[in-house]
């Protein structure tokens, strides 16, 4: 934000003064951007909520259907089950992602030898596609040779073994471990680098209070690292709503009988193999507004709290 | 070296034994956390290590030895890999889409980024809350119509249309990412070449870009990771196999042919190790690029 001294004759039209000050220059210099944004953000969005307010199957003439799309999606179970699912998902990456996250960034605050070298192999699987990560998974969950069942017979746990994928009743929380799995060290390391900003003046005042290690991590850690937790959930709340079909379609493709089915796996099913566009439009808004209305709250939540603290 | 931390609270008991008793504690506690890190470290490369053991073995060693690394190592698993996957081609498809998209992305960020950054102008209020309220939507929510856009414009197949539709996803993050680098640079700086009658063009290319190159090392990281790996987009625009991506190749392979296993793994490995490698020899600027952003926010 620069202030300079104004260049154009106060005389001039507003056109003309638009034009002699930056106006020109800006407009040349975001137009491509809006052009870019307008085409591929802004008229998808526009269009979509028009397409859901609509029967059509893309090719034929659409039919106006008010929000009877809307209507339907009220009283289908499997979009209802999908959307818990989407819930479940996100609850609980969430939650085990931050907890996780916090320990093993505390781990890494230290003086420790190779410190380097353990942050970047818990990296590691952030930089991995998730489709990657997810046949990875398929491998280690295969009831044949997969990892984790031959690891339960060596350690003599051979009655804890699981079709993983195949059992309904788990196969949810199996892919919930994979994107744990994935994004732990993401997580971590954010909370390693706000763990360093905290000022070791903190802790020595606080030993010097007689508090202990946990009681150090109750009243100086946990309360100093707060915005960063809330940094870590509007990342992986944001992410756990819209970035779950990849792993999903990887592992079980929503199955067993939909046991697995989340939001937009389901959109897409009902999209291009129902061939219900609109409806998937529909489905497409319900999800927007749910994130929408998740980080909102979230973001007003943060306000108010930097506001108290 | 807690035990040296805490001289203090040495009294009664003598220094010394109170040392050695700290320190005796002091080394369990690391004891105890390295044994944590090497169960993280487990968990995080021992399934990569599985992968690489695996891609080596003969399918039966692969049943015979699930865990170690294999006997001898076959390294034809790896050609015939590379040709049933058609993975030349896949890897062509991945470089063109993600190159072309990161170049559309800067050179269209970066003007507007500066705009809003710099100038003033009307309006100018109205474009930066529609770039934060577009970082509200996410691209899934909307992958029906944009699916029908992209028809429309005949973009479906087409490896410049999807490079775009890349660009144009990731370019409200991007904006305000540059935007927030251009705001710390100096005002004089820009001042005293305007003086000596450079253009706004001249000054953006010339002066703040070699300054802000740390934000578009940020935005290439976060954009590179993000499109290279994404899978969601291809699938919904690219559905001619001929023009597909890896992630894309990666799954049809696997789900035609799920009996070749080891051909599997060697496919696997063909696509990830590289970005791994890359990770590793850049981990101080990914890692710091990645998190610094959310840390000062």
């Amino acid at each position: 934000m620069s202030t300079r001294p104004q260049e154009a004759a106060p005389s001039a039209s507003r056109f003309g003064r638009f034009l002699a000050g930056d106006g020109a220059v800006a407009f040349v210099m975001i137009l491509p951007a809006a052009i870019l944004f307008c085409l591929f953000y802004l008229w998808p969005f526009v269009n979509g909520f028009w397409l859901s307010l609509h029967n059509w199957d893309g090719f034929s003439d659409p039919t106006w259907a008010g929000f009877s799309n809307y209507q339907r999606l009220a009283y289908d179970r499997i979009f209802l089950g999908a959307l818990r699912n989407n819930l479940i998902f996100v609850v609980a990456v969430v939650v085990l992602k931050n907890v996780l996250g916090l320990g093993l960034a505390l781990l890494l605050n230290r003086a420790l030898v190779g410190r380097t070298f353990f942050r970047a192999a818990a990296f590691i699987p952030v930089t991995m596609s998730f489709v990657a990560v997810g046949l990875l998974w398929s491998w280690i969950y295969n009831p044949v040779f997969g990892l984790l069942n031959g690891a339960l017979d060596l350690f003599g746990l051979g009655g804890l073994k699981q079709s993983w994928l195949g059992d309904a009743n788990i196969a949810l929380y199996s892919i919930i471990v994979v994107d744990v799995w994935k994004w732990l060290g993401f997580h971590a390391v954010i909370y390693l680098a706000g763990l360093q900003t905290i000022p070791s003046e903190l802790y020595e005042s606080a030993k010097m209070d007689g508090a202990g290690p946990v009681q150090r991590f109750w009243h100086v850690t946990l309360p100093m690292m707060m915005p960063i937790v809330f940094i870590n959930t509007i990342l992986g709340l944001s992410g756990a709503f819209v970035r779950n079909f990849d792993i999903v379609y990887v592992l079980t493709k929503g199955g067993p009988n939909h046991a697995t089915e989340v939001v937009l796996t389901y959109m897409m099913s009902k999209a291009f193999q129902d061939g219900a566009m609109s409806y998937a439009a529909a489905i497409g808004y319900v999800l927007f507004l749910i994130v929408g209305l998740a980080s909102v709250g979230l973001l007003a939540l943060m306000r108010r709290q930097r506001l108290d603290v | 070296m807690s035990g040296a931390a805490n001289p203090s609270l040495s009294l009664g008991s003598g220094m010394a034994s109170h040392r050695r008793r700290l320190g005796a504690r002091g080394i369990l506690e690391l004891v105890g956390i390295y044994a944590a890190l090497v169960l993280v470290l487990l968990e995080t490369i021992y399934p990569l290590l599985w992968v690489l053991f695996g891609s080596l073995k003969t399918k039966q060693e692969m049943l015979s030895n699930i865990w170690g690394p294999p006997s001898s190592l076959v390294f034809q698993n790896y050609v015939d890999a590379w040709r049933i996957a058609g993975m030349g081609s896949r890897i062509v498809s991945s470089v063109f889409v993600t190159g072309s998209a990161l170049i559309i992305l800067v050179a269209v960020a970066t003007p507007c980024a500066y705009a809003l950054a710099r100038l003033r102008f009307p309006g100018r209020g109205l474009v930066l809350a529609v770039a934060v309220a577009a970082m509200l939507v996410p691209p899934q929510v909307m992958a029906i119509p944009l699916f029908m856009v992209a028809r429309d414009l005949g973009l479906i197949n087409n490896r410049l249309g999807i490079a775009f539709v890349y660009a144009a996803t990731s370019l409200p993050l991007s904006v305000f990412i540059l935007r927030s680098f251009f705001i710390t640079l100096p005002a004089d700086l820009e001042d005293a070449a305007r003086v000596d009658g450079a253009s706004r063009l001249a000054i953006l290319i010339h002066i703040m870009l070699p300054l802000i190159r740390p934000g578009v090392a940020l935005i290439l990281i976060f954009g590179f990771i993000e499109i290279w790996n994404d899978f969601f987009l291809a699938f919904l625009l690219l559905r001619d196999p001929s023009v597909q991506t890896i992630p894309l190749g990666l799954v049809s392979f696997f789900q035609q042919y799920d009996s070749l296993w080891t051909l599997y793994f060697a496919a696997l490995t063909i696509t990830t190790l590289p970005v791994i490698v890359v990770f590793i020899a850049m981990q101080r600027q990914f890692i710091a690029g990645l998190t610094a952003g959310a840390v000062k926010g």
